[in-house]
């Protein structure tokens, strides 16, 4: 019989020594160093620390990354962390701010409706037809929880979409955490069939918003089914109606992001509904970093389907050695591949010819980006945290 | 006035109207042309059959609503009722046609005829006209705009040639529309349109139900 | 053959790490900039559409907007909104007969209370000098295409077009 510590890493990256990890983590230390320097040099204490803590957590899941070669489970601490702070900073805000979850009719004619990246496929086509964004926010900064304003919402959601593609849901989502924590909770899944053809639920909400968004003249998935406004903020209900669209965030969000990943450990929300991703997923088309399946190493055990959390990998695709144009790159299956048949890729490459190669690459790419965009936000949120604490 | 420069007015209203028309049509026809086959000619018999039904729908109101003297400003009262009612039925027509579409593919699979909502075969209903008749009804605002300048016309038969022509600049903002035959159609192609047409229909449901219980949608 | 593609995808997943090292210093904010250079606005059933012109009153402006139409589906009526400003250069009570149009007529007559807490909610009454604005009974903020509001100095009150 083999020893289990030689087959656990067969055709797959080993463990790399104390040195040469903490080598490859240079870069990013720096990087994310610097990024947290303008917090350091504030003279808010909270901030300060927030700083320090958010640079240090992002330096340790690096090296911890490079230390072990295993990728999903490192990212995923980032994440949860991430999706978990997110809200809590954003509703205290607007609780401080406001008084309210609720939008007043006023802040939105004032413009100061916070824009998150979820509505921009919505706000294409009414902006291309007819120069308008259908959402009451500003252009630029607002001031009160507009913050930095639409222009540079987009303006940052385009270059890190440039950088990562679809890791944009793995790497840079605001809102994903929750349910990959929720999905990280139960050891295995209670509910293991699930219709594959639900994957592709998102690109008819993605159709049907676009659509009546233009429709409308609104961002029709803001006001009727996004499940973050739950977590968030929403229009405040002044009707009938108003009341009837806050039950379905709630409903959406008790199923999809806390109940489902519980019983399935998938990303349901993601999987099941978000058509920010569907929309996402055209960009992985012009990514150039890729997973793939070596199918002259791949048994198929499909450990690497059960692990993915967005379905993105079928009978079909692993037949063909590759994940669907959902896939995230979060680096699940990677994992999970007990022989190495899962393999990070670069487009033009031969597959799984250097494939840490590959990893390498992207991750450097991937986390400047979660440490420059996420770890803002976790700074801003641990600061504020720190700042009712302290 | 003079009867070509009526035409032109109404023609170059019609051309201006289009954008807004294609935007009001689009969550119905987008999803429900994208669930038939495929196909230039298939889907250029279902914008014919949908456009056609569409023109039938806005001639019947306008001539309703010249004969009642109403013409298209019913009061907010009844507009209401009116826009709730035919928002409910087209939420039923499009969830029937979602459903009519399995049924189809399990026959014919959607590739020879157009989806029939109702029976199987020769004898159902094209799926895309009654679509077209209940968007024609629906006071979309191009139809109210080119419906008050109708209304200022001498007598019935120049309102309905200044709306069939109307009708006619409108309908050249569809034929792009055409292009959409050639979309693959699969099975994931099918799954999507039709869910979108159920999500599209849950709306017009929503809506129409709140208008006709007094409730706002927006404000 | 597999070299030149091979060759090719390290260029390109290289140039990608480049240009993640950029973002925040340059492509974040050119992107940015091109955003607001393509001329886009919002939607003015939010923003209240463009300034026609101000009315010098008693210590305080009345600045009115172009009337604004709904667009498609949107069930709201045309609006023509009229700001009130500064707020504390308000009367305890205003009530101003106001020339929407600019016909030297006046159109609407608006009258409000200012209380003094920002936070009290407000309410106007609108009445038609001209059949072309709706009248208003004690209206507050319920739709955008007929309401009164607290815009930090400004009070804002929007009046119903009838479309005649």
């Amino acid at each position: 019989m083999a020893d289990p510590a030689c087959t656990a890493f067969a055709g797959k990256t080993p463990p790399r020594s104390w040195g040469r990890a903490l080598l490859l983590t240079l870069p990013i230390a720096l990087w994310s160093l610097f990024m947290s320097l303008r917090g350091l040099l504030q003279p808010d204490r909270s901030l300060q620390i927030a700083s320090a803590l958010t640079a240090a957590f992002l330096i340790a899941l690096f090296f911890m990354m490079m230390k072990t070669s295993s990728t999903y489970r490192w990212r995923r601490w980032f994440f949860v962390a991430l999706g978990v702070l997110f809200p809590i900073e954003f509703i205290h805000n607007v609780m401080v701010l406001r008084g309210s979850m609720g939008i007043p009719i006023e802040e939105m004619i004032a413009g100061r409706t916070p824009f998150c990246f979820l509505p921009i496929p919505l706000l294409i086509l009414p902006a291309a037809l007819t120069k308008t964004l259908v959402f009451p926010g500003s252009l630029l900064p607002g001031g009160g929880m507009a913050g930095a304003g639409m222009a540079a919402m987009a303006g940052l959601w385009l270059a890190i979409t440039l950088v990562v593609g679809k890791g944009w849901c793995s790497y840079a989502c605001f809102f994903g955490g929750i349910e990959e924590g929720m999905a990280a909770l139960p050891k295995k899944a209670h509910w293991k069939k699930l219709d594959p053809r639900l994957r592709l639920v998102p690109w008819a909400v993605l159709l049907a918003m676009v659509l009546l968004s233009l429709a409308l003249f609104e961002p029709a998935y803001c006001m009727w089914l996004c499940p973050f406004k739950a977590v968030s903020e929403y229009v405040a209900a002044r009707n009938t109606v108003g009341m009837v669209q806050n039950g379905i965030f709630v409903v959406l969000f008790a199923a999809l992001v806390i109940v489902l990943p519980l019983l399935t450990k998938k990303r349901t929300q993601c999987t099941f509904l978000c058509p920010f991703g569907a929309f996402q997923s055209i960009f992985n088309k012009t990514s150039v970093f890729d997973i793939k399946i070596d199918r002259t190493v791949c048994s198929p055990c499909v450990l690497c389907q059960k692990s993915c959390p967005t379905m993105s990998l079928t009978d079909e695709s692993i037949k063909k050695g590759e994940t669907l144009m959902s896939c995230m790159k979060c680096g699940a299956c990677v994992d999970a591949c007990p022989k190495g048949a899962a393999v990070w890729h670069i487009r033009g490459t031969q597959v799984a010819v250097k494939p840490e190669r590959a990893r390498l690459m992207f991750l450097y790419a991937a986390w400047a980006m979660a440490a420059m965009f996420g770890g803002t936000i976790i700074t801003q949120d641990l600061a504020t945290i720190l700042q009712r604490v302290i | 006035m003079g009867g070509p420069f009526l035409v032109g007015e109404a023609f170059l209203l019609g051309l201006a109207s289009g954008p807004a028309c294609v935007a009001s049509c689009g969550p119905v026809v987008v999803p429900s042309l994208l669930a038939e086959g495929a196909g230039w000619r298939l889907n250029a018999r279902y914008l014919s059959s949908f456009l056609g039904t569409r023109f039938l729908g806005y001639l019947l109101f306008a001539a309703i609503a010249w004969e009642l003297g109403v013409l298209v400003s019913p009061p907010p009262a009844v507009r209401t009722l009116i826009y709730g009612g035919i928002h409910v039925l087209l939420g039923v027509a499009l969830l029937w046609y979602a459903r009519s579409i399995g049924r189809g593919c399990a026959h014919a699979c959607a590739a020879s005829g157009l989806v029939s909502i109702g029976r199987v075969g020769k004898r159902g209903v094209p799926g895309a006209a009654i679509l077209g008749l209940l968007t024609g009804v629906s006071l979309c605002p191009p139809f109210v705009a080119a419906g008050l300048r109708a209304a200022q016309l001498s007598n019935l038969a120049a309102a309905l040639l200044f709306f069939a022509v109307f009708f006619v600049a409108t309908t050249l903002w569809f034929v792009p529309f055409v292009g959409m035959g050639c979309v693959r159609r699969n099975a994931s192609v099918i799954f999507v349109a039709r869910t979108a047409m159920i999500l599209v229909a849950l709306y017009y449901l929503l809506a129409g139900v709140a208008m006709l219980a007094g409730r706002r949608i927006y404000g | 053959m597999k070299w030149p593609t091979s060759k090719l995808g390290y260029t390109a997943a290289g140039m990608t790490v480049v240009v993640a090292m950029l973002v925040p210093f340059l492509l974040f904010g050119l992107f940015t900039k091109g955003f607001t250079k393509l001329g886009l606005r919002v939607d003015e059933m939010y923003s209240g559409g463009p300034t026609v012109r101000t009315i010098q009153a008693d210590g305080y402006t009345v600045t009115i907007h172009k009337a604004v139409y709904p667009h498609l589906l949107q069930t709201e009526k045309p609006f023509v909104q009229l700001d009130w400003k500064p707020v504390n250069a308000l009367p305890q009570h205003v009530s101003d007969a106001v020339d929407v149009d600019g016909d030297g007529q006046p159109d609407v007559r608006v009258s409000f209370d200012v209380p003094k807490d920002p936070k009290t909610p407000l309410r106007v009454d609108v009445d038609a000098l001209n059949p072309r604005y709706q009248a208003m009974r004690n209206v507050g903020k319920q739709k955008f295409s007929e309401l009164i509001v607290r815009v930090d100095d400004a009070i804002l009150v929007r009046v119903p077009l009838t479309g005649r």
